[in-house]
């Protein structure tokens, strides 16, 4: 009888293979499923993605949610970036109820959020009825209710995933390298740009990365604060799977979004180790 | 699409994947275990139907309470079954979902009549006996083969007293004059409603609106774009006027009086020219129920049951008789009443079950 | 190495560092001259570390003032002072490559490329790293790094050079070897170095001077040989070589072990003689280290050559220990 070999019969794996396997399966499944609905309905053929070149409004939903997305991304990471600047060099104390104030906020509904922001930023809101009072304007300024309305939302709802990512690199970095390059007759600045920045690039792009895909995929706060004005995919691939029963076109437009979010990766593998920017070894 | 959707919708956005995917429901649960998932809190209210009982789908919130009361106890008094519900809004996707996967787990949807035409084309319906169910227990033409109408929601718009203090607007025509009646308004943004008023504003008269001229709609509908936001669920058009971020906002009639009340009556509803939308009772194809689901649906065309529903809902009676019986003061915010009913639009479920693909996407496009 | 010019002499006065109620530099009072190779030698927590930051320009003074050729340089923030440094672990820069690191403080300096280029060069080839130009810290061993280190520290030529432990890292080996480096370069530069270390024997071999460290307060400066013959606490005795203590009347002597003689029982002759039984006897190779029992003393510490101390004595014998009158050094100071 020949020996099978040992490394095949490895216990660990023979008991996390069924979970594995289920895993799998329930990950695996519904995206095949999305990409065969994206080319058989509502019929065989690639007409939901030529769709994507011949329709204009495809085109300019797909574009808002790029630019709302860009956008949102580069704030929320240079405010995450500052704030977890704030919070790495504070004293312990101070740190520790940041991080609460941070964890707390995540707990706070998107509806709870959007709601508040229109009391707040509203027609009629506390900002503008006291810039009123005090005469500083004479109509209200238009926070709410279209693009820019849609940034602050998404973006007070992103800062926190863009601040733990880089709060983790800005954590990893050890002090005396600043100092260091301090000795060496780098000034603050010089030193920011030229090392504090590079040795929390890992973050940084963890941050980006994070944030950007979960704009993506946003749309209770477009869909409320950008008063129907600002359409997104996500809010639109619902409206085709639950109203416009137009699955195929949904399907077409979640497989972009996961493709291009494939994409994106497979691009940024080519510049960094994309285990570095996923908390594995250090560059 | 009624007034509890968005909150829902949030909460089930996490099921909504699972259906959007097709995942099975068992499959999916297991996922929300293993994941952790509070998926108690996410399914609550959703209840598998069994024999000898009947489920109701319908919006959650206040619905809940009143379909129980107005239709579920007299029924359940009745035929011994029990009325349960699942609350998670029955949208035409997660129906087709619900009968395409096989698993159906519900018995009677809170829907629209568009739907009954849409799907019941496409084969993901069961007929309506109508030897149990009445046909002249509704309005003429909204007993069709798959639904019918049990009430009447619809579209009207409301305004700011303060804004207009030297003539209020009196109709659609008024709503789309932003010359002589300046200020911010509000539209349903998923084309129901709005279509019709941008048509009436532009002067189609309210008998010769069906087929929508699309085209000429959206063409009035961007005419006042800069001054107009959105609104997708009843509890967004509500805190709109609230608010006081617009003078004038279309909101679902049926809320106009709470609304009036909330403003302590700075805003007032303007029934000329509503909208009216048949809400209907549809029973996805394979019901686990069977035709027991035909009995809850003539319970639910009761007098009783029917001012009962308006009391609670608002929602206006379709069956003549309810509409008879209705108080003087009620009146005023019933679209069926002697002195609404002249004035009101009475939406084609044929058109929209055909045509709501087209009209949605090209409505969106419009106003984004 | 030119550039240097005349400047490199540190004067510390009455330097003090409290970190809340902890005094961590206490009283502070040092000349390093130019040129010097010094040594702050004492045990992990005696102050050397915040010692050397303060002279570096990263930890505030308490009070106090530091003069670099007779001026205060006290306010001057780090990278004013432009004193090189090497720091404990050494604070290579991860994301740069050898030749990158070295030419940081030239590059932010913004001399000219060829400058750059040609120094650093000239630094890789002081430290003999010549083909590790290319390479990042993170695939060098311990001791290139170390080197990179040095260089880059040295590399704009800074009037005084501070090393915060930069062999702790190393293996004894290696160590001994990076020390005759280290040494050699200095030699070649001519920089002042301030040197810190816990390791007494490094410390002896490498210095032009040790200052002795012991709770935040200096203990003795000297030479090597100074402190190592005329130590005056009990502690730097004990801590710079091994130390006999003799409690004579009302004044304490240490005695090296090395210079007791050990004599058969009644053979014994000397300004001082005692005789006492022999507990133990170690081998080191070059020589034999004895735990002698004498009833008036103690336990005493007894090093014999290997080689010319002939067979050795075996445990349970008496002996007669002897040694010189200047043998034993009178401590000046008892610390508490
Ligand atoms: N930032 C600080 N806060 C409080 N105490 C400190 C701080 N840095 C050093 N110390 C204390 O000061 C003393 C001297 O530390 P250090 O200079 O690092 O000693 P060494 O380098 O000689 O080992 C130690 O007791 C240490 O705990
Ligand atoms: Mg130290």
């Amino acid at each position: 009888m020949r020996a099978i070999p040992r490394h095949a019969l490895n216990a660990g794996w023979i008991l996390v293979l069924p979970f594995v396997v289920l895993v799998g399966a329930l990950f695996l499944g519904p995206i095949f499923n999305i990409l065969w609905l994206s080319v058989s309905d509502p019929t065989p053929g690639l007409g939901n993605y030529t769709e994507l070149f011949t329709s204009d409004s495809l085109g300019r939903i797909l574009w808002t949610t790029l630019r709302v997305c860009v956008i949102c991304t580069a704030i929320s990471v240079v405010l995450g970036y500052s704030i977890a600047y704030a919070m790495v060099h504070a004293a312990e104390g101070t740190r520790n109820k940041m991080l609460g104030l941070l964890l707390v906020s995540f707990w706070i509904s998107v509806l709870v959020r959007t709601f508040s922001w229109l009391m707040l930023l509203g027609r009629n809101g506390v900002v503008n009825s006291t810039l009123e009072t005090i005469g500083i304007i004479s109509e209200p300024i238009s926070f709410m209710r279209n693009e820019l309305g849609v940034l602050i939302g998404m973006v007070h709802y992103m800062v926190p995933y863009a601040v733990l990512p880089i709060l983790a690199s800005m954590q990893s970095i050890d002090g005396r390298v600043l100092q260091a390059s301090r000795s060496l007759g780098a000034t603050g600045t010089q030193t920011f740009w030229r090392v504090y920045l590079p040795l929390s690039r890992a973050g940084l792009v963890a941050a980006a990365l994070l944030v950007f895909i979960i704009n993506l995929g946003f749309y209770v706060i477009p869909a409320v604060l950008g008063g129907g004005k600002v359409l997104m995919v996500a809010e639109y691939i619902s409206v085709q799977v639950l109203v416009t029963l137009q699955w195929g076109t949904a399907a077409m437009l979640a497989a972009l979004l996961l493709f291009g979010v494939l994409a994106l990766l497979f691009l940024m593998s080519r510049f960094m180790k994309l285990s570095t920017v996923f908390g594995g070894a250090r560059a | 699409m009624h007034d509890k959707q968005f909150m829902r919708e949030t909460l089930l956005e996490g099921a909504q994947a699972f259906q959007a995917g097709k995942l099975g429901r068992r499959g999916f649960l297991a996922l929300c275990g293993m994941a952790g998932f509070a998926s108690a809190s996410v399914l609550a209210g959703r209840a598998e139907a069994a024999a000898g009982e009947i489920v109701m789908w319908n919006w959650g919130g206040q619905s809940e309470e009143c379909h129980t009361s107005a239709i579920g106890n007299a029924f359940t008094a009745e035929t011994g079954m029990p009325l349960k519900f699942d609350t998670s809004g029955p949208l035409q996707g997660k129906i087709r979902e619900m009968v395409d996967s096989g698993n159906v787990t519900a018995d009677v949807c809170d829907g629209d009549l568009f739907d009954a035409v849409a799907l019941g084309k496409t084969g993901h319906l069961e007929p309506i006996d109508y030897s149990v169910v009445d046909k002249t227990k509704t309005i003429d033409g909204y007993a069709l083969e798959f639904g019918v109408s049990i009430i009447l929601y619809g579209y009207a718009f409301m305004y700011d007293t303060q804004a207009y203090p030297d003539g209020p607007p009196t109709s659609w025509v008024d709503f789309f004059d932003t010359e002589r009646f300046p200020g911010t308004r509000s539209l349903y943004k998923w084309a129901n409603g709005s279509l019709e008023a941008a048509l009436m504003a532009d002067g189609v008269e309210k008998d010769q609106l069906y087929p929508l001229d699309l085209d000429r709609a959206l063409a009035k509908i961007k005419s006042i774009k800069d001054n107009t936001i959105y609104w997708g669920s009843g509890a967004e058009a509500q805190q709109m006027i609230v608010n006081g971020e617009v003078s004038m906002g279309m909101v679902w009639q049926n809320r106009g009086r709470s609304i009036e009340t909330d403003t302590e009556g700075r805003y007032k509803l303007v029934n000329n020219g509503a909208i009216a939308m048949p809400g209907a009772y549809i029973v996805p194809k394979g019901n686990p129920g069977g035709p027991a689901v035909m009995k809850f649906i003539a319970t639910a065309q009761s007098v009783p049951a029917q001012l009962d529903l308006f009391a609670c809902l608002g929602m206006t009676p379709t069956n003549s008789e309810a509409i008879a019986a209705m108080a003087e003061s009620d009146q005023p915010y019933s679209i069926t009443s002697e002195q609404n009913f002249p004035n009101v639009v009475l939406n084609d479920p044929n058109w929209w079950g055909e045509n709501t693909d087209t009209a949605v996407n090209a409505f969106l496009e419009a106003i984004s | 190495m030119a550039g240097i010019g005349n400047s490199g002499s540190l004067h510390l006065k009455s330097l003090v560092k409290r970190y809340g109620g902890f005094t961590a530099v206490d009283n502070v009072n040092l000349e390093i001259e130019r040129g010097e190779f010094l040594t702050l030698l004492g045990p992990s927590g005696s102050g050397k570390t915040t010692l050397l930051l303060m002279m570096a320009g990263f930890q505030d003074i308490t009070s106090g003032d530091i003069l670099l050729d007779g001026q205060s340089i006290a306010a001057m923030p780090a990278e004013k002072r432009n004193f090189g440094m090497v720091f404990q672990g050494y604070a290579l820069f991860p994301h740069m490559t050898v030749r990158d690191n070295i030419a940081y403080p030239l590059s932010v300096r913004k001399r000219p490329k060829a400058e750059i280029g040609a120094k650093v060069d000239e630094m890789l080839d002081l430290v003999h790293l010549t083909d590790f130009g290319h390479r990042f810290p993170k695939e060098l061993s311990g001791g290139q790094q170390q080197r990179v280190a040095l260089a880059r520290a040295l590399c704009f030529a800074p009037p005084v050079l501070l090393l915060d432990e930069p062999l702790g890292a190393l293996d004894k080996k290696l160590r001994i070897e990076v020390q005759a480096q280290l040494k050699e370069i200095h030699n070649r530069v001519g920089t002042t170095f301030v040197f810190v270390t816990h390791d007494q024997e490094e410390a002896l071999s490498m210095s032009d001077r040790i200052v002795i460290m012991n709770h935040g307060r200096i203990e003795q400066v000297g030479t090597p040989s100074e402190l190592y013959q005329h130590p005056r606490t009990v502690f730097a005795a004990s801590f710079l070589g091994k130390s006999n203590f003799l409690h004579r009347k009302d004044a304490v002597y240490a005695l090296r072990p090395e210079k007791i003689d050990l004599a058969a029982a009644g053979t014994g002759q000397g300004a001082n003689t005692v005789s006492g039984v022999v507990q133990s006897v170690t081998y080191f190779g070059a020589m034999l280290k004895y735990q002698v029992q004498v009833p008036e003393l103690g336990e005493i510490e007894v090093d014999v050559d290997a080689w010319r101390g002939g067979t050795p004595v075996a445990e349970g014998t008496t002996v007669d220990l002897t040694w010189a009158n200047t043998a034993a050094v009178r401590l000046e100071i008892e610390p508490k």
